[in-house]
């Protein structure tokens, strides 16, 4: 039930009869008679349920990209529909004109589109399509919200995928088909080929060499088929956020490049995350296409308020296979939460694997450790030193146990984390 | 039919349940309504029932206060005399008055011209026409051209006349005025009583009817058989508005008849556009919040911790563990360098005396810290200032 703007006109257009005949008893009777036929008006409203609204599938997008939702709003009644149509979305989803004027006669069908301009991961829901059909007269409208489920998958933006084109570079240059060669303990043996000026005299291969009159070299190409277990802490110290993003989507950026480059340099990776419990686990995965996969994975991962369960991810990581791997920890270097969580589990990891943690680290801390002007930026400075000793020393212990730490800025890490992989690669050290 | 109970069995409590929890929904969305509706039905329900709240006008025989004249009101009542109350000229014409009725008028300065002929119009069938304290005006209004002057009546004043309605009684008030000609209570300059014509009784001393001052001298017994003469009484208490009914001209006699119909036009247009714009095109749209927790939170809250407990000697502490390490980094001395040796490094790198280097970075074990936080703000200055220098440029 709802009353338009044509009522109050409706009304203001009494004065008339009110100067023609002024009197009290004049105003209630124009308000009679405006109150019957906005009554009448309601009830010769076609019912807003005669609609039919049906939603297309939107889909996922990267968050910050354009998307669109298409209404098909069919009138299989007898009666002309004039309506009203709003599609609510959740506020994050962006849905900027999102009411649409429908006139159907019977029987005729459309197509309203509302675009969508997603501000936040995650799946972001539709919360219903309201139609407001008003009557013959424009006076009154029937209103009634219709629960048209509907969803857009936000996915992690990647913006570290900028990155992506120098590192698979560099990667080409480890591989055989370069000019370069690298020549290490680890890497695997390609094939035999004439010496040119320039190359290692190391790894002239005498033996071949004597067949022929030429000088053989023999090239290598890095190791392919490694695996790579990608973790990603989803507990309460991803949660903080970091020039305000929240480290857990700092470290998403992070592992889609890595999965993207190792991809490409021919290794598997899993993934899994979790904090108390499982969150989300992606096995075996060597398409091209992985950073999709992730990506789509990643989509409603959400921060949570509790503590990590290393041991039952370390039991994850674990059942991906026995195969030596490259464990990379996305988890913040927090240092009471990964002494008394993570330092426990490590020794079962690093006995089978190579394992690196990479960590979100907050400029911020400099910043407040080096102003002291005032009495109070001088204690928060103090704590801030002592925070970062504390990092510090958590890394150190790191370090001892055998774990490679990368810690670096939000912007900085997805980088930092492919040269360490490279890095790696180029020594076969995987 | 077993079976089919058993499988509605389920299903019922389910629907139940979401049908209460519509209803609760609706009680719960709307209790500050519901509560506030409710609040407001009591007040007016209070209010009815405690009945019309006292009023300040002075002579009203509902007001309790010095000036008013409940007591008179209330005993009248007791003795059996009817009383009625009318608070202005309309009320007054809707009460009945015959030949059993005495009309009180007080507050007679409130009369304008036209409310007394309405006053004396009305109150022709009456048996007796009393008015309390009329002065000048009003007197003249009634039809008693005199003029009344304003004496001080503290010493009280006997009746001195054969009116066995007054015989042997003094009336005492703080003044009053009296009128010449008049018969009862006379003095020099007039009496209190006046009769100007058959029915009709002026009497000065308002005074001596009010809670105030009723029970001086005899005032209560003049107040009692004055009024207490006829069955009924009606209290008329002149309103303001009946100075100027009928006499001045209205601001609205000169504004065209439909303007007050069409302002209640346009209110109701108001309504509903309040009504039209007050209504949502559907639910509001609410967005799930995330948790937003700063990374350095944890950081500054330790910061707001030393401050709390005013340590300034752990605040010291923690800067000059964290020079020393980052000295050390610089100047590449392992991560296990002994202080002594990197205090001689400092010193040799930045050219400042030993001793100056070791107070900053590793004071000797008696040294009592920063004292103030001045003290604490110039160390961590100067540790800021070392690592500057260290750094080089």
């Amino acid at each position: 039930m709802v009353i338009t703007g044509r009522v109050p006109l409706l009304l203001l257009l009494g004065l008339l009869p009110v100067v023609a005949r002024p009197s009290p008893s004049t105003v209630w009777l124009w308000l009679v008679v405006v109150s019957l036929v906005v009554a009448a008006d309601l009830l010769l409203a076609p019912g807003p349920a005669t609609l039919t609204v049906a939603r297309d599938p939107v889909g996922a997008v990267r968050l910050g990209h354009p998307a669109a939702s298409v209404l098909r709003v069919g009138n299989p009644g007898k009666r002309r529909v004039r309506a009203l149509v709003r599609d609510a979305w959740q506020p994050s989803a962006g849905a900027t004109g999102n009411r649409h004027r429908v006139d159907l006669a019977s029987g005729d069908r459309t197509t309203l589109t509302t675009p969508l301009l997603p501000r936040r991961r995650g799946d972001l829901p539709a919360l219903g399509v309201t139609v407001r059909a008003r009557g013959p007269l424009g006076l009154g409208a029937r209103q009634r919200t219709l629960d048209v489920p509907g969803v857009v998958r936000s996915l992690p933006p990647f913006e570290s995928r900028k990155h992506l084109p120098s590192r698979l570079a560099r990667l080409r240059e480890l591989d055989g088909r370069a000019a370069i060669r690298v020549r290490g303990p680890g890497t695997e043996f390609d094939s035999l080929r004439e010496y040119v000026r320039g190359d290692d005299v190391r790894s002239i291969d005498w033996r071949a060499s004597a067949r022929t009159t030429k000088v053989v070299v023999r090239t290598w190409q890095p190791e392919r088929d490694r695996r790579v277990v990608l973790v990603l802490d989803t507990s309460r110290t991803s949660a903080g956020r970091v020039e305000d993003v929240p480290r857990l989507d700092s470290a998403m950026d992070a592992a889609l490049l890595l999965a993207a480059l190792a991809s490409r340099a021919g290794d598997r990776i899993d993934f899994v995350a979790g904090d108390r419990r499982i969150r989300a686990r992606v096995r075996s995965a060597r398409a091209r296409d992985i950073a999709a996969h992730l990506q789509d994975t990643m989509a409603d991962l959400e921060p949570v308020i509790a503590e990590a369960d290393w041991a039952s991810l370390a039991g994850a990581v674990t059942e991906f296979g026995r195969q030596r791997a490259l464990v990379v920890l996305l988890t913040p270097l927090e240092p009471s939460a990964v002494e008394e969580g993570l330092l426990p589990v490590l020794p079962a990891l690093t006995r089978h694997h190579r394992v690196v943690l990479a960590s979100v680290r907050d400029p911020e801390l400099e910043v407040l450790a080096g102003t002291r002007t005032t009495i109070d930026e001088v204690y928060d400075a103090a704590a801030a030193e002592q925070a970062m000793v504390r990092r510090r020393q958590t890394a150190d212990l790191l370090t001892a146990v055998g774990v490679d730490v990368v810690d670096a800025d939000a912007e900085r890490l997805p980088p930092a984390l492919a040269d360490h992989y490279l890095s790696l690669k180029a020594n076969g050290l995987l | 039919m077993t079976d089919t109970a058993e499988r509605a069995a389920p299903a019922s409590p389910a629907s139940a349940a979401a049908g209460s929890g519509r209803r609760r929904g609706f009680l719960s969305r709307h209790r500050a309504s519901l509560l506030i509706a409710l609040g407001l039905v009591a007040a007016v329900a209070v209010a009815a029932l405690t009945g019309g709240a006292d009023t300040t006008t002075p002579m009203d025989p509902d007001n309790a206060g010095p000036a008013g004249t409940r007591a008179v009101a209330r005993v009248l009542d007791d003795k059996g005399v009817d009383v009625v109350v009318a608070r202005s000229a309309d009320e007054l014409e809707s009460v009945p008055v015959g030949s059993d009725t005495s009309v009180v008028v007080v507050l007679p300065a409130n009369l304008g011209e036209v409310t007394v002929e309405r006053l004396l119009e009305h109150t022709d069938g009456a048996a007796h026409l009393i008015v309390l304290g009329a002065d000048i005006g009003s007197a003249e209004a009634l039809g008693a051209p005199v003029t009344p002057s304003n004496v001080d009546l503290g010493e009280g004043r006997d009746a001195g006349c054969v009116d066995p309605l007054f015989d042997g009684l003094t009336v005492e008030v703080d003044s009053a005025p009296v009128y010449e000609g008049g018969d009862c209570f006379p003095g020099d300059l007039g009496a209190l009583v006046l009769r100007p014509r058959d029915g009709l009784l002026l009497f000065g001393a308002e005074q001596a009817f009010t809670n105030d001052q009723v029970l001086r001298a005899d005032n209560a017994a003049v107040a009692l058989r004055l009024l207490g003469q006829d069955r009924r009484l009606v209290w008329y208490v002149p309103s303001l508005g009946d100075l100027s009914a009928g006499e001045s001209v209205s601001m609205t006699s000169l504004l065209p008849r439909w303007v007050f119909p069409g302002l209640w036009m346009a209110g109701l247009a108001v309504v509903a556009v309040v009504v039209w714009r007050g209504r949502r095109l559907g639910p509001l749209a609410a967005e799930p919040l995330p948790v937003v927790v700063r990374a350095v939170e944890t950081t500054r809250s330790l910061g707001r911790l030393y401050r709390r407990a005013g340590d300034r000697a752990h605040a010291a502490a923690a800067l000059r563990r964290a020079a020393r390490t980052r000295c050390a980094e610089r100047l590449r001395l392992g991560s296990r360098f002994d202080p002594a040796g990197l205090v001689r490094e400092v010193a040799r790198r930045t050219g400042r005396p030993e001793t100056e280097v070791a107070r900053l970075l590793d004071p000797p074990p008696g040294d009592p810290g920063p004292t103030t936080d001045r003290d604490l703000i110039i160390l961590a200055q100067a540790l800021a200032e070392l690592d500057r220098e260290v750094k080089g440029p």
